[in-house]
């Protein structure tokens, strides 16, 4: 029952997948990984119960063993060992010794059956994306989720296929990022999962930006992605998303033109001097300007000119300047498009390039 | 009518260890002192309970009723932490949070729009996610006093909700043995039993003077109870009466602007403080100390909340009600009392996107 990797083939699979395991955990085992030789390659298995994430390597061996290893533990000593060293891991009863060179280890080891494995899937529906078209769709709208919301369903990302259009959308109540593309492979009927915080962002660790094809696999409680040599799998969130159609403005009248970069830069400096709790920041719009200005509860203040192009009725909002700042920051193209309607009315942001993702944001009141 | 709800968790520190270390699951657990010593039970699982074990009995005793029972020693720093997750997620629902203890809680949501105004919902949702949180149970008790609710907690222990309605109240009462009265305790059962009263029908043909007679000032409270009645208010967490800051000079100050000056940093300070602790108040106040050690304050109340800009024009006014400059100080301060909670008023300000679906 032992093995011999080189580090750095260990360490893929640990890093890969040490991620999931949580600092504080409710089962003792849950801080293990579980390690597993069999025909010809070696699997690593991490899980905090909600997302389950494995990666294969390949090795020769006739054997089939499986134990599980403090992941933490583990982990820092491959990682401590000297760059290119040989590792030999050796399971006897509960211990596992791990030998390399001049250094002797010995960790101790919980039975692989005790380990909660997510059983098998019953799919119903199978997708193939190209990793990047996933990892945009992430990208372009995670940052909206909420955190640790009593409202559950907002505390992930919805996950929306219909037909051959894949779209995402994210929402804390006051903003909301939404991202649609289309796929080749395509579903016969709409359904929505909503992926849990952790899982999206697990996801998108192991996402590259290559236009090789992933295979997403979703049951009723639970989503696996699959590539070439990792696997993870979350649990999905029971609940219902809010009606995300209802809430993208579509009488605004007043359109804005600026350069991103420009406003992203003028919005940094003024935040500033913003409330750093609310964040709140007054924007005067008028023809061929807006004027973002700030104060803090100290009574200093902040106020920057923009050039933009616009032509309408001036006009005076706030907002909350982190979400104008996160939509900035994700968008890529040179200018950006501004919606607008009245103070009391959300705003429609979107790249003038592609309105494929769109950011909502509601105003405060100031 | 209000509507109060009171949370207790299950066999807190002992479902806490239980949680963390799944070989205590289903084993009687006795968390406490030595019981070589003179420890006493802190808290004990429902699998203890059977044999008879409960809290603040000597430790010893309870190994007596059950020798195979686990002990352990008490992880405060570890309960006081699920306590605060616990409390974080009560003020989800409601400002109105009164702890009574690491693990219980009164809210009143008299106030709440959450579930169509439900605090029989809102009760449910709250031990939901007091669960997807802690992996815990509580039990809620919900009614229209606290009274009423904390009773209602223990209908239904563990995991349970139990309503008391005004209708249900007075009813409630009347069929409750007297040793069962939150706030009666061994000694005042005892005296109600010689003097006849066994449950709460009994207690309730008492008068309010005979109550008092026997039982001293809590005897109105007696009579309430006995009629399901019980107007205390759900009290949020110590109210802060005022806020304020001073510096002592290590030169007596005898320059009227310089006075000016410092008084206004100090303001500046005491508002940067309540916008952090989101208060607001209505009354300023100047304190100076003359250089003899004698004390004046001067204040002014004013209708609307005090920002900086009001309290540097009343700087002046009150200085000049003083004997400053004419003589040395050595301390100046400011505070801001008649204080006002502005919690949740900033989150008003962000107007949310699904207002009609009221989430």
């Amino acid at each position: 029952m032992k093995i011999l990797l080189s580090k750095e083939n260990l360490l893929k699979p640990l890093l890969a997948t040490c991620g999931v395991v949580e600092r504080r955990q409710t089962l003792p085992i849950l801080s293990n990984l579980l390690f597993q030789v069999e025909n010809g390659s070696v699997r690593v298995t991490a899980t905090d119960m909600e997302v389950e994430s494995s990666f294969v390597i390949p090795y020769a061996t006739n054997d089939s063993w499986k134990t599980t290893i403090p992941a933490r533990k583990f982990l820092d000593i491959v990682k401590a060992l000297p760059d290119g060293s040989e590792i030999e891991l050796r399971a006897d009863d509960d211990k596992i010794r791990i030998n390399s060179g001049k250094s002797k280890f010995s960790l101790s080891t919980m039975p692989a059956e005790d380990f909660p494995s997510i059983e098998n899937l019953e799919e119903i529906v199978t997708l193939a994306l190209p990793e990047r078209t996933l990892k945009n769709l992430l990208e372009n709208t995670q940052f909206a989720m909420a955190h640790q919301d009593v409202r559950y369903y907002l505390n992930g990302l919805l996950l929306e296929i219909d037909g051959n259009s894949i779209k995402s959308v994210a929402t804390d109540g006051h903003r909301l990022a939404l991202s649609e593309t289309t796929f080749k492979t395509g579903v016969n009927e709409l359904f929505q999962v909503i992926v849990p915080r952790k899982g999206v962002l697990e996801i998108n660790r192991i996402l590259s930006e290559e236009d090789t094809e992933i295979d997403i696999l979703i049951s009723k409680n639970h989503l696996r992605l699959v590539t070439e040599n990792q696997s993870l799998t979350t649990k999905l969130i029971d609940g219902k998303f809010p009606d995300y159609e209802r809430v993208i403005p579509q009488d605004s009248n007043k359109k804005v033109y600026a350069l991103r970069e420009k406003l992203r830069s003028g919005l940094a400096r003024t935040s500033i001097l913003s409330n750093e709790k609310f964040r709140g920041i007054r924007m005067v719009l008028e023809e061929g300007k807006i004027t973002v200005s700030a104060n803090n509860p100290e009574q200093e203040t902040a106020e920057e000119e923009i050039e933009v192009m616009y032509s309408g009725e001036p006009m005076e909002i706030g907002f909350n300047v982190s979400y104008i700042l996160d939509v900035l920051n994700i968008l890529k193209s040179e200018q950006v498009l501004i919606e607008l309607k009245d103070s009391d009315s959300s705003c429609l942001i979107t790249s003038t390039e592609s309105s494929d993702s769109k950011y909502v944001i509601m105003p405060m009141r100031l | 009518m209000r509507k109060i709800i009171h949370i207790d968790m299950d066999a807190f520190f002992a479902s806490v260890e239980q949680r963390d270390h799944p070989e205590y699951r289903d084993r009687p657990l006795i968390v406490g002192g030595d019981p070589d010593q003179r420890g006493v039970v802190a808290a004990c699982s429902y699998e203890a309970r059977n044999y008879g074990i409960h809290s603040a009995m000597p430790a010893s005793r309870a190994r007596r009723f059950c020798p195979e029972a686990i002990f352990v020693r008490p992880r405060m720093e570890v309960y006081r932490k699920v306590s605060e997750q616990i409390r974080a997620i009560f003020r989800h629902y409601t400002d109105q949070v009164e702890p009574l203890s690491l693990d219980e809680a009164y809210l009143d949501v008299t106030e709440s729009e959450l579930f169509k105004g439900s605090a029989t919902l809102i009760a449910r949702d709250i031990k939901r996610a007091i669960f997807q949180e802690t992996q815990l149970t509580a039990s809620a008790g919900v009614s229209y006093n606290k009274f009423l609710a904390k009773m209602a907690s223990d209908m239904d222990k563990p995991d349970g909700l139990y309503l008391i309605t005004p209708a249900q109240g007075e009813k409630f009462v009347e069929d409750l043995a007297i040793g069962k009265f939150y706030g009666i305790g061994k000694a005042t059962e005892a005296k109600m039993k010689s003097l006849g009263i066994h449950t709460g029908r009994e207690l309730r043909k008492w008068s309010e003077e005979d109550l008092v007679r026997h039982f001293g000032k809590v005897g109105h409270h007696y009579y309430l109870i006995a009629r399901g009645i019980d107007k205390r208010p759900v009290n949020p967490v110590r109210i802060r009466k005022s806020l304020g800051k001073e510096q002592t000079y290590a030169t007596d100050l005898d320059n009227p602007a310089e006075m000016q000056r410092e008084l206004e940093t100090l303001a500046a300070n005491v508002a940067t403080s309540l916008h952090e602790k989101e208060l607001a108040g209505h009354t300023f106040t100047i304190k100076i100390k003359y250089d003899n050690f004698e004390l004046i304050t001067r204040s002014q109340t004013i209708e609307s909340p005090l920002d900086l800009d009001t309290m540097n024009a009343l700087i002046p006014e009150l200085l000049a009600k003083t004997e400053a400059g004419r003589r040395k100080v050595r301390l100046l301060g400011v505070s801001v009392s008649k204080l006002v909670n502005r919690k949740g008023e900033f989150e008003k300000l962000q107007k949310k996107l699904f207002e009609q679906e009221g989430i």
